[in-house]
């Protein structure tokens, strides 16, 4: 039943500019993979590509044996969420969820059992009488998941589906979301822009940049290996620093900045460090120390806000601007000068740009 | 102090609604009732001579069957061509819009007068159908229901295109993705989403046409002459040519009845079909 869908060298124009450029993206069965990013970056236009509502340049896209590239929308077969829902207004809560049935030539009791089950699946089985304009936003997004899944598809795909819903319904409504599409075993293309949510119920995550792919992994490696500077910044890496390396002993790497600041790195905590590199680190990550003999960057610390687990510093080293936590237990105040010392556990190496 | 300069302030136009409008068509319907114990049928003996008369009969029915006629046939062009333009990029809509407007901006009788030339016995229709030896001898086109008909239609599918590409517009793009990502083609995606969603759009269509045709009087007048009266070329006929006032007020105030309980009719179907309004 379920599929698993392959773009192949997507390219794609709206006229004459070019939205994607040789994008290619699997999502294996039963997977559900978050296309994430700001908007413009494509990640819409991927999914509309993949619906059928945009033809690519060029590029092939399959679902299981079948290549739906030059396929028209609605012999794709694909149970698709909309952001605004888009509930036929005119149909009641239950002709809604049997509209894909009845296009698939269901008998009328047929179709009734089981529009009626899929509403009983979603909890609206009291509401199914109901037009959709007498239903709240979290019952319009529940009957447009019913009619995505009703239809038994291959792929599902879901479009910001949450991002109309406030913030306490948004939670529980991705985790009904997970638990339906798991228990299909439907593979899933879902499209957001928030990044919690993109990480709370994906197996796999694309972080999208201008029509490109920047990385395609686990949420927990995009979180604390992310692979390049862009991806580094969108997962929460404040501090990138720019070093070039000027001594190796065994393990141990000496470091120096554009200023001239040294610092000592283990490559047993972080991997392999090549000549030039990035060193991103998040604030939690530059731990934040009086003691000047400490190894690490000498800083000027700047303004401090309170974050409530911890004190934030703007700081700086140099001409370089870095954030860093400070523990509660210790207040600093503007224009201390401190030593910042990188936690390797929360470091990253990148290479340069 | 606030509520009395309001009243004041709606006077002027109250007054002039009541001296030209409500006066007028009061002392119209005023004059339909005869004496009574005139005939059998007493007061209302006026309008049982309207109804007994075959002509008269004759008349009314020509006059719905036209009317029925032309608001079917504009609702069915009117529904094509407004689909189509409503599809088109911004820039051709509106040069399609304008072009479908374009007739609205002569007079009636100017069109009418141009149908006359066109379906004439020296017409160009009947000059093309002969010279083309699909008829030997000219086709008596003019004065016939279907002149009436082709004519009315030609003045009112601009307004029923311009009413319509206004519902079709405002039906969401999301609706029709969702309806083809469900498997609906495009047929079946029209017939199960866009024209249910147009149908209130349909019905304000209808009856502007339906009543603008039911009361139309130059071109049947033009087109029609007295061989395809109509209820206005009778209306016209019964003040301006017999004289018979009375008379002229019965056709009056049954073409208001038919209107009225038209819109009516309409209205209650448009609020029941339309579900946006429950």
């Amino acid at each position: 039943m379920t599929q698993p869908l392959i773009i192949e060298n997507i390219t794609a124009h709206y006229g004459t500019t070019k939205v994607l450029e040789n994008l290619s993206l699997s999502v294996a069965e039963g997977e559900l993979v978050s296309l994430l990013g700001a908007s413009g970056c494509g990640k819409t236009t991927t999914l509309r590509l993949v619906a059928g509502f945009l033809q690519p340049t060029s590029g092939t896209i399959t679902l299981g044996p079948k290549n739906l590239t030059r396929l028209a929308a609605h012999q794709r077969d694909i149970g698709l969420v909309f952001q605004n829902y888009a509930l036929f207004p005119h149909l009641t809560v239950r002709e809604n969820v049997a509209f894909g049935l009845k296009q698939r030539k269901f008998g009328g009791t047929e179709r009734l059992k089981r529009a009626s089950a899929m509403l009983d699946r979603v909890g609206l089985a009291h509401l199914a009488d109901r037009l959709p304009g007498e239903l709240s936003g979290g019952q319009k997004q529940r009957v447009a998941l019913a009619r995505a899944l009703v239809i038994e598809p291959p792929l599902l795909m879901f479009d910001e589906p949450l991002s109309n819903l406030d913030a306490k319904l948004r939670v529980d409504m991705r985790v009904e979301i997970r638990q339906l599409q798991r228990a299909n075993g439907t593979t899933a293309l879902y499209v957001t822009h928030d990044q919690e949510e993109a990480f709370s119920i994906s197996d796999r995550v694309a972080i999208m940049h201008q029509g490109r792919i920047m990385q395609l992994d686990t949420p927990e490696v995009l979180y604390q290996k992310p692979a390049n500077a862009f991806v580094a910044n969108f997962v929460g890496f404040e501090n990138l620093l720019a070093l070039s390396v000027t001594a190796r002993d065994g393990a141990l790497v000496t470091a120096q900045t554009g200023d001239g600041a040294l610092m000592t790195l283990s490559q047993d905590q972080l991997g392999a460090i090549p000549d030039r590199f990035l060193l991103a680190t998040r604030a939690d990550g530059l731990q934040v120390t009086t003691d000047p003999a400490a190894p690490g960057l000498t800083a000027t610390l700047g303004l401090r806000t309170y974050l409530g687990r911890a004190y934030q510093y703007q700081a700086k080293a140099g001409a370089l601007a870095l954030v860093a936590n400070g523990p509660l237990s210790q207040p600093l105040d503007q224009g201390a000068v401190v030593t910042l010392t990188p936690n390797p556990e929360q470091c990253a190496i990148l290479a340069p740009e | 102090m606030k509520r009395l300069a309001g009243w004041m302030l709606a006077t002027p136009a109250t007054l002039m609604i009541a001296l030209l409008l409500v006066l007028p068509v009061a002392a119209t319907i005023g004059m339909t009732f005869g004496a009574p114990g005139a005939g059998t049928w007493g007061v209302a003996q006026p309008y049982a001579d309207f109804f007994t008369s075959g002509f008269r009969r004759r008349v009314l029915w020509r006059t719905f069957e036209v009317a029925g006629w032309v608001t079917v046939i504009s609702l069915a062009g009117g529904l094509v061509t407004a689909y189509v333009v409503s599809r088109c990029p911004p820039r051709v809509k509106s040069i399609l819009i304008v072009l479908a407007v374009f007739p609205l901006l002569t007079g009636v009788v100017v069109r009418s007068f141009a149908w006359l030339v066109l379906l004439g016995r020296q017409g160009m229709v009947n000059n093309v159908l002969q010279w083309s030896g699909v008829t030997d001898a000219p086709v008596a086109m003019l004065y016939t229901q279907g002149a009436v008909i082709v004519a009315m239609v030609y003045i009112f599918v601009p307004l029923m295109v311009l009413v319509l590409v206004g519902v079709l517009e405002n039906i969401p793009e999301d609706l029709l993705q969702a309806s083809s990502s469900l498997g609906a083609g495009p047929v079946a995606s029209f017939l199960q989403v866009t024209l249910p969603l147009a149908v209130p759009g349909l019905i304000v269509g209808a009856v502007l046409v339906f009543t603008a045709s039911f009361t139309s009087y130059a071109t049947p007048h033009l087109l029609g002459g007295t061989r395809q009266m109509m209820m206005g070329t009778l209306l016209h006929q019964q003040a301006m040519v017999a004289f018979d006032w009375p008379g002229a007020a019965v056709v009056a105030a049954i073409m208001l009845v038919v209107i009225v309980a038209t819109v009516l009719l309409m209205t209650r179907l448009a609020r029941r079909m339309n579900p946006m309004t429950t």
